[in-house]
């Protein structure tokens, strides 16, 4: 060893100028296109840093002030997420938009599922019309998917009630009755996420290998036996998918309350962004809408991971 | 296994015109007929109250059809000069703005995909996290950011603070990581410059990505309501669905027939470009979803 010491430090210091030559040719090679990168980079870093992650930064930190237009802003540390974890409301949208994922994600994932078993079931050109009328909601805008529900839903004169009075059924005030505000609100909902739900599935389905289908077949499988031990298990990762970008855009809905019901009767479909949206339009004090943003988007993000937890581990059994 | 397939095909074909197999064709038809019925009756049901007059569209009792068609409510709206220069303000955002998205977009997307620069890991990973920032989250303080940049009331705030989305760059960039690097090679070794690269031969292979995000920013421009309820005050300035929303409002029950017409007119454009791409944009829904 120390016979090799010097021999190895002689070497280095032999090779030492032409190694920071070569790295600094490797460097400048490896950082060739810097200039014509940064300029092709600069509209979108600007645009996003402008409009997304200063307002991200500037929310974060009015969230700790006590700040309208019409003062200067003062710190006042964990406050606002104080009153916001301490009112009742808050709590109350949080649990409204649970139950409104639950009217709206569970029965658009078995119609997708229905959809797309009977999309792989057809010939194909009944295959694309089937999938192109399934989409053509998703293109339609909220306001006139409100606009159409609202008048479907008319207590004297809209479509459903009349359609319920063939079968006897006294008129319902849909979107006056607080019971029922939130489901007339959650069918537009599955109407219009009904498209990307569905398509996706469909793509998921298809990749699953015929052969698996075929050796079922052979064994005498029927077409639920195929469904529930072929079709479903190969498809975890894809329903899983579904599910978290769907609890996340749900309870996340704001445009159909917002111009159906502006969040009433009594509340019933105030969801937790027209709460705070509400909050931004009616409050002069930013500073709690913001820190309900933030706290809805930590329950959110942990929803959606402990979802994620709990399906994995699922996996992890069989 | 070939002669197994061989033996089942045949039997198939033999028990084509029995009675379960009708009976299991027949019910597909029907539960597809449904689909689309359950998909398309709304819109439906909107065009054609689109054709009824003031008390027809909530009337008791009820009926589906009017009973005269009532080419009026077209005719009224079309004659409306708000209406039409909505639509048409509306028109030129949602072009703008797909255009703004898609340079920008795509500039990044071929930096991040195929440039070699300093800091490129670290810039990704916060254009990245920027997808993971909620809208409602910065609603208000991008409405302070474009109220102190003097951009209310204008159509730049409807066309330039959406325009760069990491979603649409990640979209790109995984399409122009899948051009085989010789072509580009190829195309250095004749001497061509970076931005010659992009221009004459990225470009013109954008084409599939392109599409889709030029219908999806558009769809986004056209449909959307809270970001312009909250910065257009004036009402000659409204984008078309704040005409729709405020109609409805506005002048309640009186006028619905000529409502319906206007929702049937502003839902239009996007359906016949659905119609016209929809083979794209079902075929990409694959590729955008997941993989």
């Amino acid at each position: 060893m120390t016979v090799m010491h010097p021999t190895m430090t002689d070497t280095e210091i032999v090779t030492a100028p032409n190694a920071r030559e070569a790295r600094q040719r490797h460097r400048r090679y490896l950082y060739r296109d810097g200039k014509i990168a940064y300029w092709l980079l600069l509209p979108a870093v600007v645009l996003l840093g402008i409009f997304v992650i200063w307002p991200a930064i500037y929310a974060a930190f009015l969230s700790f002030q006590d700040w309208s237009f019409y003062k200067a802003p003062e710190f006042v540390g964990w406050r606002n997420y104080i009153n916001v974890l301490t009112d009742p409301l808050f709590w109350a949208a949080i649990g409204r938009g649970f139950v409104f994922v639950a009217m709206t994600v569970p029965p658009m994932l078995l119609l997708a599922f229905a959809f797309s078993s009977l999309v792989v079931a057809v010939s194909r050109r009944f295959a694309s019309i089937l999938k192109v009328s399934i989409y053509l909601p998703t293109i339609i805008s909220t306001v006139i998917t409100s606009i159409i529900f609202v008048i479907i839903y008319d207590y004297s004169g809209g479509l459903l009630n009349a359609f319920l009075g063939l079968f006897g059924i006294d008129p319902i005030a849909w979107l006056g009755d607080p019971k029922w505000a939130l489901l007339a609100i959650a069918i537009p909902a599955v109407w219009l996420g009904m498209g990307l739900t569905s398509l996706i599935m469909v793509a998921a389905m298809i990749d699953i290998p015929t052969e698996y289908y075929e050796a079922a077949a052979m064994e005498g499988a029927n077409w639920w036996q195929r469904t529930f031990f072929i079709t479903i298990p190969q498809m975890k990762n894809i329903i899983l998918y579904l599910l978290v970008t769907g609890f996340v855009a749900a309870i996340q809905q704001l445009d159909l309350p917002l111009v159906m019901t502006q969040g009433g009767p009594l509340d019933s479909t105030t969801l937790p962004n027209l709460f705070i949206f509400n909050h931004f339009t009616n409050d002069v004090n930013v500073g709690y809408s913001i820190a309900a943003a933030l706290l809805l988007f930590v329950v959110l993000g942990t929803v959606s991971a402990l979802i994620f937890k709990f399906v994995n581990s699922e996996r992890l059994v069989d | 296994m070939a002669t197994l397939a061989q033996q089942i095909a045949p039997a198939r074909r033999r028990s084509k015109h029995s009675t379960a197999w009708w009976f299991y064709t027949i019910g597909k038809a029907i539960v597809g007929v449904v689909f689309v019925l359950a998909a398309l009756f709304p819109l439906l049901w909107l065009f054609i109250a689109g054709f009824k007059s003031k008390t027809e569209v909530i009337s008791t009792p009820f009926q589906f059809f009017p009973d005269v068609w009532k080419w009026q409510n077209y005719v009224q709206i079309l004659g409306d000069p708000t209406f039409l220069v909505t639509m048409g303000w509306t028109f030129l955002g949602a072009v703008l703005f797909t255009v703004l998205a898609l340079t920008v977009n795509s500039l990044a997307a071929y930096a991040f995909a195929r440039l070699d620069f300093r800091f490129k890991r670290t810039l990704w990973v916060i254009v990245i996290t920027t997808m993971f920032i909620p809208g409602m989250t910065i609603l208000l303080t991008s409405f302070i950011v474009v109220t102190d940049l003097g951009m209310l009331d204008s159509l730049s705030v409807l066309v330039i603070p959406g325009a760069a989305t990491a979603a649409m760059i990640f979209f790109i960039r995984q399409f122009y990581l899948s051009i085989p690097s010789s072509l580009e090679e190829a195309a250095m070794l004749d001497g061509c410059g970076r931005l010659r690269i992009f221009y004459f031969l990225f470009l013109p292979l954008s084409k599939p990505p392109f599409v889709v995000m030029g219908i999806t920013a558009f769809l986004a421009y056209w449909n959307s309501y809270v970001w312009p309820i909250l910065t257009i005050t004036s009402p000659e300035k409204f984008v078309v669905q704040q005409y729709l929303a405020t109609f409805r409002t506005g002048r309640g029950s009186s006028e619905l027939g000529l409502l319906m017409a206007g929702s049937v007119l502003a839902a239009a454009p996007v359906i016949i470009l659905f119609l016209i791409f929809q083979r794209q944009i079902i075929g990409n829904i694959k590729m955008a979803g997941l993989k």
